[in-house]
């Protein structure tokens, strides 16, 4: 993942083509570290970072929450999607580290930009950082930035993000292994000799 | 990841009958065919040998970090839209790595070609600036393969459901999958507009079959191997089949870099690193490179000689040319009731309407248009959401509440066009992990290709209209940068100068060489392609099996 190009396929700013869907690889190995890293962090419930400061979990903390808020349910915060990240960029994505520290200091610039004298995004009030956002929401750091709020968001919750199933249970979506038809309302009504 | 099974293993001294490369679709398929008929076989694949109990449903290891398909960080790929452009670093395309290859995790929709597919250039005439032919077999050549693939492997569908079938012998061994509810509007939009929707033919058994259980709706095929075994892959069919031969070996984890010529002008085996990173050399009376359309001419490329400096058996100068992905359209459509897409499988009504649109349009093409689901929950989060509306923020919570359970997707599947620029070759600069030249994808879809694939947008957009939708959107038509088929790299011709291999599959430079996979086709058919590299397969296995015992080889 070295280019803009393959950035922005990430991102899935590159259009609307299949492509952002497949995009780079892991070994089996690294596959394996990456499951007993999860696990052992779900077991021991510490919140010790491994790849960010307690600043920056608290900047992309604040940040995530205002791509997808608390509101009457959970939102990025209560998902864990900073512990999700911290997961995966000290596991299995440790090559893109730089790009969210690049982003995280284009999100401050951004701050101290737009609110002088400002100590951090975090410490801005909500309409505030809604400003800085949408000020920046077109640059490659806000993508990235979102696009790690939403893999955690919706990823399977063994990966230390969507906990308790908060992202699934918000769109309707359930993991099983069996269902039976009918599946939704219109195969239900189905009359198959209806046009 | 699960130990190799027992199976029989032959020596590296031993020269076996039949190298294979390639464990995916085409080469699973050639190893049980081959093996059964008697030849000793070592088939080597540069992929790992899964089994179900490796699968998960885990959407971000699967898809963003290719658990079943290339690695872009050992293998990369380079891309440039023509011949005049830098090629930069990136992703270019998708295949199935892995015993079993693309099928495990392919969304499983199995098209037969029809007769027009074998027979366009002659038909429509040729088109400027295009390799337009004929392909040297027509469909009646190839039908027996069809119908041997849909039984050998299991496929579930309704014979004579579409008026635009071509002609079969023998119906599907299963009653098509239950329709899901984008199945039902879409049949009920499709139908408005005179069109005449049918049940998907997909390589899923619908009731138990051959030893395995049938599938259990849990929804996780595009990019995901089947727990169940129910995705008719080779890998819970042709693979365990060819290994009870007790004449087949298969290598995972071997990656081929070379196939060695004599100074006789005949192949002796091929060079590969296994899993240590060791080089051994397997020797064969004869090779068959089933690789995919896009490592098959890689191969060849790498594999330089003195009688052979453009690559091995590319006297034509055609090796890695007419590189075609399809092309694919996309529109969403919004309604009243859920429809709980995410559950069962993706596909369960098709139309083949636009199979062949009127020349008068202007343009060449056709395709087909499917109702699915497209969008698991991450990728739904990125992309599966109309762009008009908010991506952040409470309203954009909101609609993602509203839209998942309540939307489908329209995908169209379309022709691509032989341009022969568009090509896989060797990067000049970039190494994969083993030292060897990247691979590099120049790829610009024919102007004609947009153009269907924008028709084909337009269409899905009334049919939307036509069943109801709240709300319903077009995703934009581009320039392909990314391809998922990867077909017509070696394309097969009667003519040594146009063409790489013959219809026996033989390259008409080598007479112990033979390539069967995507890049024999000589034309892209409309964006359904395992079917028909899985029937060239069965027929390919035959003719060669006939060419053996005639000691023709």
């Amino acid at each position: 993942m070295d280019t803009d190009q393959t950035r922005r396929v990430f991102l899935g700013q590159a259009g609307a083509s299949l492509g952002l869907l497949w995009l780079s690889a892991l070994t089996p190995d690294l596959l394996a570290q990456a499951h007993a890293h999860a696990q052992e962090a779900g077991k021991s419930g510490t919140k010790a970072y491994r790849f960010f400061t307690p600043q920056q979990a608290a900047e992309f903390d604040a940040f995530s929450t205002q791509i997808i808020p608390t509101d009457d349910t959970p939102g990025a915060r209560e998902a864990n999607v900073v512990h999700f990240t911290d997961y995966v960029l000290s596991s299995i994505d440790t090559d893109q580290q730089a790009q969210v520290k690049d982003a995280l200091k284009a999100l401050n610039d951004q701050v101290a930009k737009a609110v002088p004298g400002a100590i951090s995004f975090a410490a801005l009030s909500s309409p505030q950082q809604i400003e800085v956002m949408k000020a920046m929401e077109k640059t490659e750091a806000f993508g990235v930035l979102r696009g790690f709020t939403l893999t955690g968001f919706f990823s399977d919750p063994s990966m230390g993000g969507n906990k308790d199933n908060a992202g699934w249970k918000l769109i309707g979506f359930e993991d099983q292994f069996l269902y039976k038809p009918p599946f939704g309302y219109y195969d239900a009504h189905y009359d198959e000799g209806k046009a | 990841m699960s130990a190799t099974p027992p199976q029989r293993q032959y020596k590296l001294t031993d020269t076996v009958d039949f190298v294979i490369i390639g464990a995916g679709a085409s080469g699973g398929v050639l190893a049980r065919e081959l093996s059964r008929n008697g030849f000793s076989i070592v088939l080597l694949e540069q992929g790992p040998w899964l089994t179900t109990k490796d699968f998960t449903h885990n959407e971000y290891i699967n898809w963003n970090h290719a658990a079943l398909t290339n690695d872009f960080r050992k293998q990369p790929t380079t891309f440039r839209k023509t011949p005049k452009d830098k090629a930069v670093k990136q992703p270019a395309l998708v295949y199935g790595r892995m015993v079993g290859g693309g099928p495990v995790h392919f969304t499983a929709n199995y098209w037969r070609f029809h007769e027009i597919d074998f027979i366009e250039a002659s038909k429509k005439g040729t088109i400027p600036g295009t390799g337009f032919a004929d392909w040297p077999i027509t469909y009646a050549d190839l039908e027996p393969y069809y119908t041997k693939a849909e039984w050998d492997l299991g496929v579930s569908g309704q014979a004579g459901a579409s008026p635009f079938d071509p002609p079969r012998s023998k119906p599907y061994p299963l009653p098509p999958m239950p329709i899901k509810s984008s199945g039902v509007l879409f049949e009920q939009g499709a139908r408005k507009l005179g069109y005449h929707p049918f049940p998907a033919p997909v390589a899923i058994i619908s009731q138990s079959y051959q030893g395995r259980t049938p599938c259990e709706h849990c929804g996780f095929c595009m990019g995901f191997g089947c727990e169940m075994g129910a995705k008719s892959s080779p890998l819970p069919t042709m693979v365990p089949q060819a290994i009870a031969t007790g004449r087949c070996e298969i290598r995972p984890q071997s990656y081929v870099r070379k196939i060695e010529l004599d100074t006789n002008g005949r192949v002796t085996g091929a060079v590969y690193f296994d899993k240590s990173g060791k080089e051994n050399l397997q020797r064969a009376r004869a090779v068959i490179v089933a690789a995919n359309g896009s490592e098959t001419p890689r191969l060849l490329l790498l594999s330089k000689s003195n009688r052979f400096p453009d690559g091995l058996a590319n006297s034509s100068g055609l090796v890695g040319k007419y590189l075609m992905f399809n092309t694919n359209s996309l529109a969403g459509g919004l309604y009243e009731h859920p429809l709980n897409e995410y559950k069962s499988i993706e596909v369960t009504r098709v139309i083949h309407d636009q199979y062949e649109l009127d020349p008068k349009l202007g343009f060449y093409g056709g395709g087909g248009i499917d109702a699915r689901f497209l969008w698991y929950p991450i990728s739904f989060a990125f992309a599966g959401l109309p762009r008009t509306l908010p991506q952040w923020g409470s309203e954009y919570k909101k609609a993602l509440a509203k839209y998942f359970t309540h939307s489908m997707t329209l995908a169209g599947h379309t022709t691509s066009l032989p341009v022969a620029d568009n090509s896989i070759s060797l990067d000049d600069t970039v190494k994969d992990a083993w030292g060897l030249p990247a691979m590099r994808v120049t790829y610009k879809d024919h102007p004609d290709d947009l153009k269907t694939c924008q028709y084909m947008v337009d269409r899905s957009m009334e049919i939307l209209e036509a069943s109801g939708a709240l709300d319903r959107w077009a995703y934009p038509v581009e320039e392909s940068t990314f391809g998922f088929h990867l077909l017509g790299t070696c394309r097969m011709g009667k003519d040594p100068k146009s063409s790489v291999i013959n219809s026996d599959h033989r390259t008409h430079d080598v007479p112990n060489l033979f390539l069967c996979d995507g890049s024999s086709f000589v034309t892209s058919g409309r964006g359904q392609p395992t079917e028909t590299i899985q029937a060239l397969a069965f027929r390919a296995a035959d003719r060669i099996t006939a060419l053996a015992k005639q000691n023709q080889i």
